[in-house]
C-alpha cells in the first residue's frame, strides 16, 4: 500500500481510453482478423474469378461504396460518443429531393448543390439539438427524423422522380480526375479531414470520453454538447453530400433513394470494431469494415449474381463478428 | 440545475396551487393518458369535419390495420422494459409470411391449414429464441444481434421467395384475415386477447414485475436473486412468437403474399413503444401506453384521406408520424423542467 516506488494514482489507475492508440499505427484484434477476412475473401476471389480482382472491374465496382463509406466517418465519430444516427438514410432522400426541386425551379447546379447541403446539415443540427440540448435518446430522435425526413421529402416531391441533370454536375459522380473517380476523391478528402481533426487534435480524446462516461466528460470540462451538435451536424452534412454523388451517379433524385442505408452504415461501423455502447473504436476499422463489406457483397453479386445471398453474408459477418469478439473478451458483469 | 432525482413511481408530485404543472407531470409521467387524450382529440376534430371518419365501418377497418402492430408491439414492451431492442421484427414477419404462405399453398407444400399455422408460430417462436440466446449466452448487444437478424431473415425470405409471388392461398387461411367471429374480425379477437394476456402478464404476475424490477436496475435484480437473463430469453422467445401471430392474423388479409411484408414494420412497433412511454433504457412503460399509440399512429393516414385534404396530403403521413414521436418526446421534456421548476 505505502511501496515507495508507487506511482500517482491519476497515471495507472485511469484507465485511459483505447483510442489513444490512434496515435501509434498498431492494428488492434477486430482489425487484423478484419484484415485477414478481406484477404481471404480477395484470394478466394481471385481463385474462382480472376477477372474480378482486375483494376478495371474494381473501379467499375467501387461506384457502389462511395456513399456508405461517406456516411459510415461521421458514424463512426457518433457511435464512438455512445450515439447513434438512423436518419442517415431519410435525410439523403430529403437533399436529394431538394436539390432536385431546386433544379427544377432554375437554381443553377451549385446554389442547388449549396441548398441540399445546408437543408442536410440543418436536419443533423436538429437531431443534434434533441440529443445534446434536450438530451433525448438519439435512438429516439433518429428514429422519429428517420420518418419525418423520409417523410417531408415524400410530400415536398409529391413521389415523382426528378432526372435530365446536367453533365456538369453528373460530373461529380460518374466522373474520373486522373484515373480516380470523383465520388472517391470526395471520400478521402472527407475522410482526411476527420482524421486529422481525431488524431491531430483532442477531439478523439474527447469523444472516447463521452463514450466511456459522459456525465465524467461532463465534469472535466468538455464541451459535451457543443461535440454532440457538431457531429450530428456533420452527419447530416454527410448525408446531403452522399446525396449529390448519388444524384449525380444515377442521374435522378427520388424520395426512396437512401432506403435502408442507415443499417448498412451501422453494420460496417460495428464491423470495423466501434462498439456499439461507445468509447472504443476507430476510424481505421471503419475503413476496413466497409471494405470487407463492399467486397464481400461485389463478389457475391459478381459470381452468383443473387443480391440475397448478399444479405445473409454481411449479416452473418456482422453477428459472428460481434460474438467472437464477446467470447474472446473476457467476461464483464 | 437542482439535483437529478430519481424517478420512481413514489416520487411525490408537487400539489396544490401549481395545479398546471401537476397535470402536465400527471400526463407525461402517465404517457398512456396523453396518448389517450390525443387519440379523442383527433378522433373528435377528424368527426367533426367528415363524419363518415367515426362510422363503425371506418373505425372497425382502422382497428384490423391496426391489430398487427399492437399485437407485435405487446412483446417489444416487454423486451424494451428489459432495456433491449429488437428491430428484427419487419425481417422475421416477410420471412414467416412467406413460410406461411409456401407451406400451405398448393403449388408448393400444400400442408393442412393448421400445421402451417402452428409450424409458423413456432417458426417464429424458434428465431425469438435464436435472438434472445445471442443476447443473453453471446453476451451481444441487441440492437447488433437483431440488426444482424433483420439482414439475414430479409435475404432468407428473398431466397425462399425467389422472385416470385405467392398467389394460390387456400380459403382456410383467408379465413385468419378476413374471418369474423361473433360479427367481429379474428384479427381483433387475436389482437385482444393479447393485449389482456400482456396487461395480465406485466401487472398482476410475478414474471411482469420481476421484467420491471430487472429492467431498472439489473444489478439490484441479479443480487436479489432474479435471473435477468431468462427474463430477457423470455421477453425475445415472446416477441418471435407475438411476430407469428400478427402474421397469421393480418398477411391472409391480401390474396397474395410478396416479398415486400412486413418492410419497415420493425420502425413502427419501436415508435408505438416508444411514444407509448416505455423508456428505452428499461424499467418504465406499459402495454396500454404501446397498444394506444399503435392505434394513434394508426390514425395519421385514414385522418389524411377523410380530411379530404386532396390526394396530394397522403404523401405527408410519414412526415406526420415523426412529428408525432417528436411531439411526445418534446412534452417529456418539459414536463421534465416544469417537474424540476417545481421543486424548486
Amino acid at each position: 500500500m505505502t511501496a515507495p516506488n508507487r506511482k500517482p494514482v491519476n497515471e495507472t489507475d485511469i484507465k485511459i481510453p483505447p483510442n489513444r492508440s490512434s496515435r501509434v499505427p498498431l492494428p488492434t484484434r477486430n482489425e487484423i482478423v478484419l484484415l485477414l477476412l478481406l484477404i481471404g475473401t480477395l484470394l478466394l476471389a481471385g481463385r474462382l474469378s480472376p477477372d474480378f480482382l482486375s483494376s478495371r472491374s474494381q473501379l467499375e465496382l467501387s461506384t457502389h461504396v462511395w456513399e456508405l463509406a461517406l456516411l459510415a466517418i461521421p458514424m463512426t465519430l457518433i457511435v464512438l460518443t455512445a450515439g447513434i444516427d438512423l436518419s442517415v438514410g431519410s435525410t439523403m432522400a430529403l437533399c436529394a429531393v431538394v436539390f432536385g426541386i431546386s433544379i427544377h425551379a432554375g437554381l443553377p447546379p451549385i446554389a442547388a448543390a449549396l441548398l441540399s447541403l445546408l437543408v442536410g446539415a440543418g436536419a443533423g443540427a436538429l437531431n443534434g439539438i434533441f440529443v445534446a440540448k434536450l438530451k433525448v435518446h438519439p435512438l429516439i430522435v433518429t428514429l422519429a427524423t428517420l420518418a419525418a425526413y423520409r417523410g417531408i421529402a415524400e410530400g415536398i416531391s409529391l413521389g415523382r422522380p426528378f432526372s435530365g441533370f446536367s453533365d456538369s454536375f453528373t460530373f461529380l459522380g460518374q466522373g474520373s480526375i486522373l484515373g480516380l473517380p470523383v465520388p472517391g476523391i470526395v471520400f478521402l478528402i472527407v475522410l482526411a479531414v476527420a482524421a486529422i481533426m481525431i488524431g491531430g487534435t483532442p477531439l478523439g480524446l474527447s469523444l472516447s470520453a463521452i463514450g466511456f462516461n459522459e456525465k465524467a466528460a461532463r465534469y472535466s470540462g468538455l464541451a459535451v454538447t457543443r461535440i454532440k451538435l457538431l457531429l450530428y451536424t456533420s452527419s447530416g452534412l454527410a448525408a446531403g453530400m452522399a446525396a449529390l454523388l448519388f444524384v449525380a451517379r444515377r442521374n435522378t433524385a427520388k424520395a426512396d433513394i437512401g432506403t435502408g442505408m442507415e443499417l448498412d452504415v451501422i453494420t460496417a461501423v460495428v464491423l470495423g470494431g466501434t462498439s456499439i455502447f461507445g468509447g472504443r473504436g476507430r476510424l481505421f476499422g471503419t475503413v476496413l469494415g466497409v471494405l470487407l463489406i463492399h467486397e464481400v457483397r461485389e463478389f457475391v453479386s459478381w459470381q452468383w449474381n443473387r443480391d440475397e445471398l448478399n444479405l445473409i453474408v454481411v449479416g452473418a459477418l456482422l453477428i459472428l463478428s460481434v460474438l467472437a469478439d464477446s467470447l474472446l473478451s473476457p467476461k464483464k458483469r | 440545475m437542482t439535483n437529478r432525482t430519481v424517478e420512481t413511481a413514489d416520487t411525490p408530485i408537487p400539489s396544490g396551487n401549481r395545479s398546471l404543472s401537476t397535470l402536465l407531470h400527471r400526463l407525461a409521467r402517465q404517457r398512456e393518458y396523453a396518448v389517450l387524450a390525443l387519440l379523442i382529440v383527433t378522433l373528435s376534430v377528424v368527426g367533426a369535419v367528415n363524419p363518415a371518419f367515426l362510422s363503425g365501418g371506418n373505425l372497425r377497418d382502422m382497428l384490423v390495420q391496426d391489430a398487427p402492430i399492437v399485437i407485435a408491439a405487446c412483446g417489444l414492451t416487454f423486451v424494451v422494459l428489459l432495456g433491449e431492442i429488437d428491430i428484427s421484427i419487419g425481417s422475421l414477419m416477410g420471412l414467416l409470411a412467406t413460410a406461411l404462405g409456401q407451406l400451405c399453398s398448393p403449388s408448393h407444400a400444400a400442408l393442412p391449414v393448421w400445421i402451417a399455422v402452428t409450424l409458423t408460430l413456432l417458426l417464429g417462436t424458434g428465431i425469438g429464441l435464436l435472438n434472445g440466446l445471442m443476447v443473453t449466452l453471446g453476451r451481444m448487444p441487441s440492437i447488433i444481434v437483431t440488426l444482424g437478424m433483420l439482414t439475414v431473415l430479409s435475404g432468407i425470405n428473398l431466397l425462399l421467395m425467389n422472385g416470385k409471388w405467392i398467389t394460390d392461398l387456400p380459403p382456410g387461411l383467408r379465413w385468419f384475415g378476413v374471418g369474423t367471429m361473433l360479427g367481429i374480425p379474428i384479427c381483433l379477437w387475436a389482437a385482444l386477447f393479447v393485449v389482456l394476456g400482456a396487461v395480465l402478464l406485466a401487472r398482476e404476475t410475478p414474471l411482469g414485475r420481476r421484467i420491471y424490477a430487472a429492467g431498472s436496475n439489473p444489478d439490484a435484480a441479479r443480487l436479489a436473486g432474479l435471473s435477468v437473463w431468462k427474463l430477457k430469453l423470455f421477453a425475445f422467445t415472446l416477441t418471435g412468437f407475438l411476430t407469428a401471430v400478427a402474421t397469421v392474423i393480418s398477411v391472409p388479409r391480401l390474396s397474395v403474399i410478396e416479398s415486400g411484408v412486413g418492410q419497415g414494420f420493425e420502425l413502427l412497433v419501436v415508435t408505438c413503444v416508444v411514444v407509448g412511454g416505455t423508456s428505452i433504457s428499461g424499467g418504465r412503460g406499459s402495454i396500454i401506453g404501446s397498444a394506444l399509440a399503435a392505434l394513434l399512429l394508426g390514425l395519421v393516414r385514414p385522418m389524411l384521406i377523410f380530411l379530404r385534404l386532396g390526394v396530394s396530403a397522403s404523401y405527408w403521413e410519414r412526415a406526420i408520424q415523426g412529428a408525432f414521436i417528436l411531439l411526445a418526446v418534446l412534452a417529456d421534456h418539459l414536463a421534465r423542467r416544469t417537474r424540476r421548476d417545481a421543486r424548486r
